[in-house]
């Protein structure tokens, strides 16, 4: 029967769902302001610093990577719009109703992937290609500049935005596993904050082997035109991230499965 | 129709349905009659797929609710009126309910317009009056025009004039040959609003029949007016009758017929003024079978003693 609840018809709902609440909409305005703003302070920054910067400096310096920064802080905007999608549904106790409508929670899961994807992936594609043209701008006539005809620079930005995607659905995977608000947030910024310097204090062989799985060195690894030989190549770092966030999502998707609402 | 059938359900230690099984037929307004904690709510949800059950099963007319292809449109319900994202407006909310089930949008203005909140659909849900809410909930039950509806604790926050609005409103929903389900642990409340009534307790059926069906069942007692109170005590006691004094020269009887009484104050030589069989009131019948099964009993607490 052509009234019956499809995959097409849950993700219209959700996605009505999604773009109702003002949470959504906060949370793409702290990503356009987080990589753009931070995007233009920082790079505003290195061009006046320029003539007093050391030729070693100048020889590592990323053209991509330094304008694409803001994408860091961006990082934990996206996470909280995917981890609110989920959690939201559990603070008001919606979640009944969306399960009442929706039985079939695989779908209901998929649904929601679908919509976040797709929204976020372009969203941050044009935040990141507009830090990008900007950061270029601020750069030119005095620090050496990327080109989009560069096919590695295209990769760069391209994939600083795929990152963001990725760690959206990473902080949705993790809503559906603790379902709380608050502890989503803490583990999500604990994934990429903490993390990073639990390893910092590790010993320096333990460091080199281990650093480069870390998240945040994986986003490194994306969006650099050429990776320090510590990291990962950008798209082996994109098959890591991808498979992290696919395991989490797994394991979420199969515990909304298994739990009582 | 709606069947539960041995369903038990256990959390841990606790076991908040025992062996439930009871059907709840279309066409009059079945009331689901509980003290708190009595299993209401979790065999609502188990109905729903909410809930997994441990054993048995829920269906609606024979299939489980989780293999329904257009849930609301067979099943409406409204378990907790305040469950909606307090953000969003209250047209959003319906909008994204009809859409999952293909239900069209023109439906949404309908149920708006039904349950009264068309002026207030797009405000945010946060800002709601439990009543409102309350509308809310009836109007996302009814966007499928489904056959069965259930309702947990519906008039739980509403002003009387709400209270007989959602009374007439079930009665309309039965008379159109809809199943209608509704939980509630007021039996004052079942008493005027319920045609059949299902009592549980501690997760387990008790009985269930209609209001004159339970309250005939229900051990009754007499009231007897006399000129002597204290001679008719003795003797009704000697029968192994249960005599309480109250005001007024009066006695209340149980475990007596009136015939029996009449009689014994005859014999005794006691003028009998009045002689009344006292009908149980489905409260006292609700109190009688739940007696056990109350989660959280209060005990009278004893006067402190002052010299």
């Amino acid at each position: 029967m052509s009234n019956d609840v499809t995959l097409m018809s849950t993700t219209r709902s959700e996605w009505i769902k999604f773009r109702s609440v003002r949470a959504t909409f906060m949370g793409f305005l702290f990503t356009f302001v987080l990589t753009i703003g931070l995007g233009a302070l920082i790079t505003i920054a290195i061009r006046s610093h320029w003539s007093q910067s050391s030729p070693a400096d100048r020889f590592t310096f990323d053209a991509v990577s330094t304008s694409l920064a803001g994408t860091y802080f961006a990082s934990f905007a996206v996470g909280v719009i995917g981890i609110l999608f989920i959690t939201s549904e559990y603070a008001s106790g919606s979640i009944r109703t969306t399960l009442a409508a929706v039985p079939n929670r695989v779908r209901l899961s998929l649904s929601k992937l679908i919509v976040l994807v797709i929204s976020i992936f372009i969203v941050s594609e044009i935040v990141c290609f507009v830090t990008f043209l900007m950061g270029q701008a601020i750069y030119s006539g005095v620090v050496p500049t990327a080109s989009l005809s560069d096919s590695a620079v295209l990769r760069s930005v391209i994939l600083a935005g795929v990152y963001l995607t990725l760690l959206a659905v990473l902080g949705f995977a993790i809503g559906l596993i603790l379902r709380q608000s608050g502890a989503c947030i803490v583990v999500f910024t604990s994934v990429l904050l903490i993390i990073p310097l639990i390893i910092f204090f590790l010993p320096q062989s333990w460091q080199t082997s281990i650093a480069k799985y870390e998240p945040s060195a994986l986003g490194r690894a994306m969006m650099s035109t050429a990776p320090p030989s510590a990291d990962f190549g950008a798209w082996t770092a994109l098959i890591v991230l991808a498979i992290y966030v696919i395991v989490v999502l797994g394991v979420g998707t199969t515990m909304l499965v298994r739990r009582d609402a | 129709m709606l069947k539960i059938d041995h369903l038990t359900k256990h959390y841990k230690a606790t076991v908040a349905v025992n062996d439930l099984s009871f059907e709840v037929k279309p066409g009059v307004v079945t009331g689901f009659l509980g003290p708190n904690g009595s299993g209401k709510s979790t065999t609502m949800r188990i109905i729903l797929g909410l809930d997994h059950a441990t054993k048995g099963r829920a269906t609606i007319n024979g299939i489980n609710y989780a293999d329904l292809k257009a849930p609301l449109r067979e099943v409406g319900a409204l378990l907790d009126a305040k469950a909606v994202h307090p953000g969003r407006t209250a047209r959003n909310h319906l909008r994204a309910l009809a859409a999952s089930n293909q239900i069209k949008a023109s439906r949404v203005e309908e149920v708006l317009q039904f349950a009264g909140i068309s002026s207030v659909a797009n405000k945010k849900v946060g800002g709601f009056s439990l009543g409102m809410s309350q509308r809310l909930g009836i109007a996302a039950a009814l966007l499928g025009d489904p056959q069965v509806l259930l309702f947990d604790e519906p008039v739980n926050g509403l002003d009387p004039e709400g209270i007989r609005w959602i009374r007439e409103f079930f009665r309309s929903l039965a008379n159109e040959g809809r199943t209608v389900f509704v939980s509630s642990h007021l039996m004052s409340e079942m008493a005027v609003s319920a045609d059949q009534i299902i009592v549980i307790g501690r997760g387990k059926f008790i009985t269930q029949g209609s209001v004159d069906d339970l309250t005939a069942t229900a051990k009754g007692s007499v009231l007897v007016r006399s000129n002597d109170p204290q001679r008719l005590t003795t003797v009704l006691e000697a029968l192994h009758g249960e005599v309480e004094a109250s005001n007024d020269h009066a006695l209340t009887v149980g475990g007596l017929t009136s015939d029996q009484i009449g009689h014994a104050a005859f014999d005794a030589g006691v003028t009998v003024l009045e002689l009344t069989p006292q009908r149980a009131s489905l409260e006292e019948v609700f109190m009688e079978l739940t007696a056990d099964s109350v989660e959280y009993g209060g005990t009278t607490l004893a006067p402190s003693h002052h010299e």
